[in-house]
């Protein structure tokens, strides 16, 4: 008997979840549903747009469901058009792998300023996400508070010159928005010593390379650890390597305490070493990490997963909605093959589960083929120095109007 | 030919082209597919030839799945001499420092246990245009077709 499993969210964690349960039984029925019209989640929408090799884990996605026979069930929100009491009433199991949306907030007075920008928030509109805000006003001296491999990627992606840009996929939009932005400074403030702050050394090399930024760095303490040594030596590189007209200066071991709204912008107070220090910032960008956006009510799904309390659900979770906004693409298809082993050992199928017939009803859904349509109209569209022209209106990638045979 | 087609894979790209290679070639060869996680060393003599596919992760580290591997090389002082592979790259040209380091220390340290390299060691560009499988298959094939990888198939 064909055993049906619903995977919500066609992000990594999600296809590696597919991949590895066809690999087990090519004969399941896996159908993978997503909120936006578009597969593949954080790959298309949080991998930096200048990171096209980080991206090539979307060929491997896309054989789930070209070859696996994986379904892609696009346009669909759990908790909109269907719950997720449908979904655990028509399908043998169902494994949550929705993500985190939602920026975590700083907790400091004057945290919801305006001026105040969470990195999700930032880089869903840099990267053209269809619910993204529009891209805010960030002026010409921001402050990045996060030392993690986000705040890095905002920090590369601001202080690119456009000539640096070519070969992404930054939109026409986001590209003409940074031109705009003449940076005198752009700071970065984490809350840990140099050693121990979150960033991989690798995106810090890679920095060297601009010829826009001129580095320097505050307080970086000492490290003891290896890990903690590369991010010292990298950081020396770096500041040894780079002269160029944009001042970037790394705050460490500086603890964001609260932000005021003064004439010139914005005032950020720091606990440091070397006592309390003001910052000027013309915008404060959090990169704090993320947490539940609250479309999906996460605290509730994670006690109902089968693994919490309920073994009557059927129901898993994994990847940033399980686990919080820690591990890149590898940790995803580490944990995702370790589920999928559980979830193969306790499946139980029951032919009297309707399965994909719960959408039939479900206006604008799109499929893969629909993708696949849209990913070759954005790559037969691109730019000369872009490798594609994403489509951001919803309506847009829903009905292509260029769009043959759509 | 008796060939072992062999990965160490971080993200799963470099077991897919392996997959894609293996496909190619198990028409006209005895092939075996695995995960060099799952390899033991000695097993490399059991095939007339090894084609690897390598990635390389962070710093131009190997990746995930052929650490165990290469530790247990390290440890076991394994002797490959009589042992041919061909390897394969997998790297992304954002980080030009390190491009393709991941195989480039794999070739190396196999060659340093007596293995005999069999064709030139290609890696393939993630930020480039090219499909790694348009590179990858044409080179194994070239390999193959080269009197070089068949001089040890005399048992064929």
């Amino acid at each position: 008997m064909t055993a049906k499993v619903a995977i919500i969210g066609a992000g990594p964690s999600g296809c590696y979840t597919a991949q590895a349960l066809l690999k087990m039984d090519p004969d399941l029925e896996v159908d993978v549903i997503d909120a936006q019209p578009t597969p593949f989640g954080l790959v298309r929408y949080g991998v930096a747009a200048d990171h096209q090799g980080t991206k090539g884990v979307a060929r491997q996605f896309a054989r789930i469901f070209i070859r696996q026979k994986a379904r892609f069930f696009g346009n669909i929100r759990i908790g909109e058009q269907v719950t997720l009491g449908e979904l655990q009433d028509a399908y043998d199991a169902v494994v949550i792998a929705a993500g985190l949306s939602g920026d975590r907030r700083l907790g400091i007075p004057g945290d919801d300023l305006p001026g105040i920008i969470g990195s999700g928030s930032l880089t869903r509109a840099l990267y053209e996400h269809p619910d993204a805000a529009a891209l805010p006003e960030l002026g010409q001296d921001p402050v990045i508070i996060g030392t993690g491999n986000v705040a890095i990627d905002v920090l590369r992606l601001l202080a690119k010159t456009p000539e640096e840009l070519r070969g992404s996929d930054l939109g026409d939009g986001p590209t003409a928005w940074l031109a705009a932005h003449k940076f005198r400074k752009i700071t970065v403030v984490g809350r840990s010593s140099a050693g121990a702050a979150r960033f991989s050394p690798v995106l810090l090399k890679e920095l060297a390379d601009l010829s826009a930024i001129d580095v320097s760095v505050m307080h970086p303490g000492s490290a003891n650890d290896e890990e903690g040594k590369r991010r010292l030596e990298a950081l020396a590189e770096l500041v040894a390597a780079t002269s160029g007209p944009v001042q970037v200066d790394f705050h460490f071991d500086s603890c964001p305490i609260a932000i005021e709204d003064v004439s010139t912008g914005l005032k950020l107070d720091v606990e440091t070493p070397e006592g309390r220090q003001s910052l000027l910032a013309s915008s404060i960008i959090t990169a704090i990490g993320f947490t539940s956006d609250g479309s999906l009510d996460r605290d509730t799904m994670l006690d109902s997963a089968q693994d919490r309390m309920r073994p009557e659900n059927r129901t898993y979770t994994i990847g940033w909605f399980r686990n919080g906004p820690v591990g890149a693409i590898p940790k995803c298809r580490e944990d995702a093959q370790a589920l999928a082993q559980r979830v193969m050992s306790e499946l139980q199928p029951d032919p009297d589960r309707i399965g994909r017939n719960l959408f039939e009803t479900v206006p604008d859904i799109v499929g893969f083929d629909h993708w696949q349509r849209v990913d070759a109209l954005e790559l037969s569209t691109a730019p000369d120095d872009r490798c594609r022209r994403k489509i951001f209106h919803k309506a847009e990638l829903l009905r292509p109007s260029n769009l043959q045979d759509a | 030919m008796n060939i072992a087609i062999l990965f160490g894979t971080e993200t799963g790209n470099a077991e897919m082209l392996a997959e894609d290679i293996s496909s190619a070639l198990e028409d006209e060869h005895q092939t075996r597919f695995a995960n060099l996680q799952d390899t033991g060393p000695s097993e490399l003599r059991d095939a007339e030839l090894n084609i690897i596919v390598c990635s390389s992760y962070g710093d131009g580290e190997l990746p995930a799945s052929a650490k165990p591997f290469a530790d247990r090389l390290r440890e076991e002082q394994t002797d490959l001499d009589g042992v041919r592979f061909a390897m394969f790259g997998l790297g992304d040209g954002e980080y030009a420092t390190t491009f393709g380091h991941g195989s480039m220390k794999l070739a190396e340290m196999l060659i340093g246990r007596g293995a005999e390299i069999v064709g030139e060691r290609l890696v393939h560009d993630a930020s480039g245009d090219d499909l790694p499988e348009d590179i990858a298959i044409p080179w194994a094939e070239a390999i193959l077709a080269s009197g070089n990888a068949a001089a040890a198939s005399t048992a064929e």
